[in-house]
């Protein structure tokens, strides 16, 4: 029989699990994982206080949403179909798609949706440029860098594919809101691009982009299940103020610090902040349905995810 | 709406406002996936959730090719895009009572349909992943196959009842050469007591035969054997149907009228003069003919009466011989006795001749080949019948008969055995069916087709049980029946209690409500589970129908039938009770001649034997043409008075047999 070593031993994961636990941690899943994480393009961004000084949590209780509220989500899919030389082509489609639900029923409302080629046309001749265009697809310019790179030509392909769903997802909600201008519209993200005028909701669940620093952080992502942070104020681009707040959708002992927490995003206007609470006790009551089988059904709302499965089912086999 | 499903046109259908043809705009679209493919026997499609067709509706296909297949919903399901119930669960946190969920999960209604038909019927093909139409009028006669015999120079269609669904009513028909021979033919129809209508559902149908039968396919009657009660004692008298009844007649292209010709028999009561039947009323009565026959038409039917032993070769020899050389011949017994035996008091007289002339000669115990133990066991079977089929046998072999030889087109035989003893109901049956085939076989019966209705079949032909010969006969109506005009329409419970083969030749084959147990026999391994649900919910007046012309079988609905049902019958008409010996011969020489007063009846009977009564009664009754005289004639026919003291004690006629049988098997 082998001796137990003298020195320190290796804590096993159990060991490192009860220790940290022993110091005041919150334990996460422990799940394995080995991929890299992407890059993350904007870690940072400034806020304002708006309903407190500092960041709090205050209690919500769930309550039913409105009779009628709009839903919006994009998808995009695209294909790297070949080089010229070594400009990349890339074929590209974009759809988005608002549904209004009314008695729990999700009808489509708007849809709008697009098929196109990206390419860094300013590489191209100007013969491969007529020859791209005239194939009947419109052709985006994909602002690509001078120097020539195989995989960042085409990340910066699929980013003006991003661009281009976003647009396509911002007339569909054009769409909606001038059908429908007095329904609240919920959308997947960010509504910063949108009009102040537009009765928006954004429902942020990635949390790329963080805003708070500190303690305020730390309050704002160890936030208890049922309960909302203070709103403060992001500024999204062109200037324009938006209204924000974290909600914890479901308990997060034992997973992660996002697991459950959205980002609720409104107009920077006094009714959205005094409406924070109701607004987020509805939210919570759109935990149900599940929207599994999607991973990220611990944030992601099922009318969203209903709207998403439509597009896909109605991109079918895109190719 | 019958079928079960509130009666909702497709929003699509209203919003276009083509309500009248809502079938223009497609209710459904296939789907095929690896694992629920279409084939060219079923296939699967969606519909809205709010949608008018259920189990039973037919729809039609239309590929790109311009392969129409035409196909009938048999099962559906639904589910969400839950994943696992669990999920639902965790969303609720445990608590089934919790907030209802804001959003309704995606769902989907997904149908199953068996293919009917498909245009053009080579090469077979999968059914293509198509729009999904509801059945037009005219798709669901090509889907049935209706157009190849409603079409074209000879139609030969039967209305059966109207299909429905989503708005589309159209009547379904069935092909009389299909369904009365030649090409197949017999009716069956099971279900459960009460529920299923089978007894109604024939009465429309025979009415439907009698009005569309084809005058090409020449005559047909029906003969209908009334086992329960007053079932089918008021065809002659009209019911009162609603307004929506009559619209389904119309629809089906009937009138709604109760059977024009009508026959009645029954038998009498053991006191010979009052008839078995529920029809007793004093109003109808009169339209019932005795059935009564003699020692002849029981002998030539002796196989009925033995078969309930085991099959005895020397009783049946021993039989044929009494047929063949003793009945209505002049016969020596072997000591001195001169016999001509007509009835069954002459046969007894014979009988006991033999055991005497027997006994006296001592130690022998056979006579002319015959052991004595055998003519014994002979002496009581026939004796016996006698007694337990009193008020059908005649002791003095006065016979009234059904009119073989000059049976009536579209004319309804009914025959009220209801009131009989199995031995008796047995013997009619068998008798009158085996003189329709004879008659049948050689061409003179007076028409060409005979629907013979058998209700209660399992009693007749029962799938267990000892081999009978009225069983042997129904198996071989039902073999052999088509090709002569001999159709066999049969109702039970349970179909799984009749013979295989009865039913398994029923050309047409009807179900209505049916209990869960008899579903779940091997017998309905090819229903799919919401067929046989349908069929086990099914409300009155609503069948399943298959049909050699239609692949799949069919759901329809028929109306009540314009007669009246036996219920209403003895409600209407209540049976009178037995009245005493002069007073139903008073009853009955006054329905021929109502100026008959009763009193001179009694008079002229006073002191009779009744024996002598009631043949004079029935020789009146069956006297044509009709003499102008009633009780005159009758009085002719009575023999010369005898003294009153001679008279036998009333109610005591010596009517069927000389004396009692102790024990009528014993041998
Ligand atoms: N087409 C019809 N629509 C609605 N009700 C009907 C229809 N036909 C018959 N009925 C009613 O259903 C009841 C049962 O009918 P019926 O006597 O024909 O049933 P059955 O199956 O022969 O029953 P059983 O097994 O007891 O003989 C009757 O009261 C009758 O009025
Ligand atoms: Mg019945």
């Amino acid at each position: 029989m082998p001796t137990e070593p003298l020195m320190n031993p290796v804590p096993t994961r159990a060991r490192l699990r009860e220790a940290l636990r022993a110091m005041g941690a919150s334990l996460s899943a422990g799940r394995l994982a080995s991929n890299p994480i992407a890059p993350i393009q904007r870690p940072h961004a400034p806020a304002a206080m708006v309903e407190h000084d500092r960041i709090r949590a205050i209690p919500v209780r769930p309550l039913p949403p409105p009779p009628v509220v709009g839903f919006l989500d994009g998808i995009q899919r695209y294909s790297h179909e070949g080089n010229l030389g070594l400009v990349p082509v890339l074929r590209a489609h974009v759809a988005a798609m608002v549904q209004l639900r009314e008695d729990g029923r999700l009808r489509v409302r708007a849809k709008v949706e697009k098929d196109f080629l990206v390419a860094p046309v300013a590489r191209l001749t100007p013969a491969q440029r007529d020859r791209l265009m005239g194939l009947g697809l419109p052709v985006h310019e994909s602002r690509a860098e001078e120097m020539v790179h195989p995989l960042v030509d085409r990340q910066r392909a699929v980013e003006e594919i991003e661009r281009a769903r976003e647009a396509i997802e911002h007339a569909a909600a054009l769409q909606f809101v001038s059908d429908c201008p007095d329904f609240l519209l919920v959308v997947d993200g960010a509504i910063g691009e949108y009009p102040a005028s537009w009765r928006a909701v954004g429902v942020a669940k990635s949390h790329e982009t963080q805003f708070l620093s500190g303690p305020d952080l730390e309050v704002a992502l160890t936030l208890p299940y049922g309960t909302r942070t203070s709103v403060f104020a992001r500024t999204g681009s062109a200037g324009r103020k938006v209204h924000t707040w974290y909600l914890r959708l479901w308990p997060w002992e034992g997973e992660d610090l996002l697991y459950g927490l959205v980002r609720v995003e409104r107009n920077a206007d006094d009714e959205s902040m005094a409406a924070a609470t109701e607004l987020s006790g509805w939210l919570l009551s759109e935990r149900t349905p599940l929207s599994s089988p999607d991973g990220r059904w611990d944030r992601l709302l099922y009318p969203i995810h209903a709207v998403e499965e439509s597009l896909r089912a109605q991109a079918g086999s895109w190719a | 709406m019958w079928l079960g499903l509130p009666f909702r046109i497709p929003h699509s259908a209203l919003r276009i406002g083509t309500m009248t043809q809502p079938t223009a705009i497609p209710i459904g679209r296939v789907v095929a996936t690896e694992a629920l493919p279409s084939s060219a026997h079923q296939f699967h499609f969606w519909t809205a959730t709010d949608t008018a067709i259920g189990i039973g509706a037919i729809v039609r296909v239309d590929g790109p090719d311009g392969r129409v297949v035409h196909a009938v919903v048999v099962d559906a399901r639904a589910y969400s895009d839950l994943m696992t119930p669990l999920h639902d669960v965790l969303a609720a946190e445990g608590d089934p009572a919790g907030a209802a969920a804001p959003t309704r999960r995606t769902e989907i209604r997904l149908w199953t349909a068996n293919v009917l038909r498909q245009t053009p019927e080579e090469p077979v093909q999968p059914v293509p992943l198509s729009e999904v139409r509801l059945a037009t009028a005219d798709d669901v006669e090509v889907a049935l196959r209706m157009d190849g015999y409603l079409r074209g120079e000879r139609p030969s269609g039967i209305p059966v009842g109207l299909y429905s669904a989503g708005g589309v009513t159209s009547p379904i028909f069935v092909d009389a050469d299909f369904l009365l021979g030649p090409e197949s033919a017999h009716l069956n129809i099971t279900g459960i007591s009460g529920l299923a209508t089978k007894t109604s559902a024939v009465e429309f149908l025979l009415s439907a035969i009698f009005q569309h039968f084809p005058a090409h396919k020449g005559r047909v009657a029906a003969v209908c054997f009334n086992v329960k009660g007053p079932d089918l004692c008021f065809l002659d008298q009209p019911a009162q149907l609603t307004e929506a009844e009559q619209d389904m007649y119309r629809q089906l292209e009937i009138d709604p009228q109760p059977f024009e010709k009508v026959s009645y028999y029954a038998p009498y009561r053991p006191d010979g003069v009052n008839l078995n039947t529920l029809r007793s009323c004093p109003e109808l009565v009169g339209s019932v003919e005795p059935l009564t026959w003699g020692l002849r038409e029981v002998l030539d039917y002796h196989e009925v009466l033995l078969n309930r032993d085991d099959v005895d070769a020397k009783a049946d020899a021993f039989i044929d011989f009494l047929a063949d050389r003793v009945v209505e011949k002049e016969f020596d017994d072997d000591w001195g006795g001169k016999h001509r035996v007509r009835s069954f008091s002459d046969l007894e007289r014979l009988f006991r001749a033999i055991f005497d002339g027997l006994e006296g000669q001592g130690r022998s115990d056979m006579w002319r080949t015959h052991h004595i133990a055998t003519i014994r066991k002979v002496r009581n079977r026939l004796l016996n019948i006698s007694v337990r089929c009193k008020g059908l046998v005649t002791d003095d072999g006065g016979v009234s008969d059904l009119p073989f030889g000059a049976f009536e087109d579209r004319r309804v035989y009914v025959l009220d055995v209801a009131g009989m003893d199995q031995l008796g109901q047995d013997l009619v049956f068998t008798r009158v069916v085996s003189q329709l085939r004879e008659h049948l076989e050689r061409r003179d019966l007076g028409v060409e087709h005979v629907v013979v209705f058998v209700d209660e079949l399992n009693k007749y032909a029962p799938q267990d049980g000892p081999e009978t010969y009225v069983r042997k006969m129904l198996l071989d109506i039902s073999e052999r029946g088509r090709y002569l005009g001999l159709v066999l329409f049969g109702a039970q419970q349970f179909r799984s209690q009749v013979h295989r083969r009865v039913v398994g030749n029923a050309g047409t084959v009807v179900f209505g409500r049916m209990d869960l147990d008899e579903l779940a026999t091997p017998g309905y391994q090819v229903l799919s589970p919401a067929t046989k649900l349908r069929l086990a919910t099914l409300p009155k007046g609503e069948l399943m129908v298959r049909h050699p012309h239609f692949t799949q079988p069919v759901f329809l609905r028929f109306p009540r039938p314009a007669v009246l049902n036996g219920r209403g019958g003895v409600e209407r008409f209540p049976p009178s009770p037995d009245v005493s010996f002069a007073d139903a011969v008073a009853r009955q020489l006054a329905q021929l001649d109502r100026g008959i007063a009763p009193a001179r009846v009694k008079d002229l009977i006073d002191g009779r034997r009744e024996d002598d009564v009631r043949r004079a009664l029935l020789a009146t009754r069956r006297a044509r043409p009709r003499p102008r005289d009633i009780l005159g004639f009758f009085q002719s026919k009575l023999p010369a008075a005898v003294p009153r003291q001679n008279a036998e004690r009333p109610g005591a006629g010596t009517h069927a047999v000389v004396r009692p049988l102790e024990d009528p098997y014993a041998d």
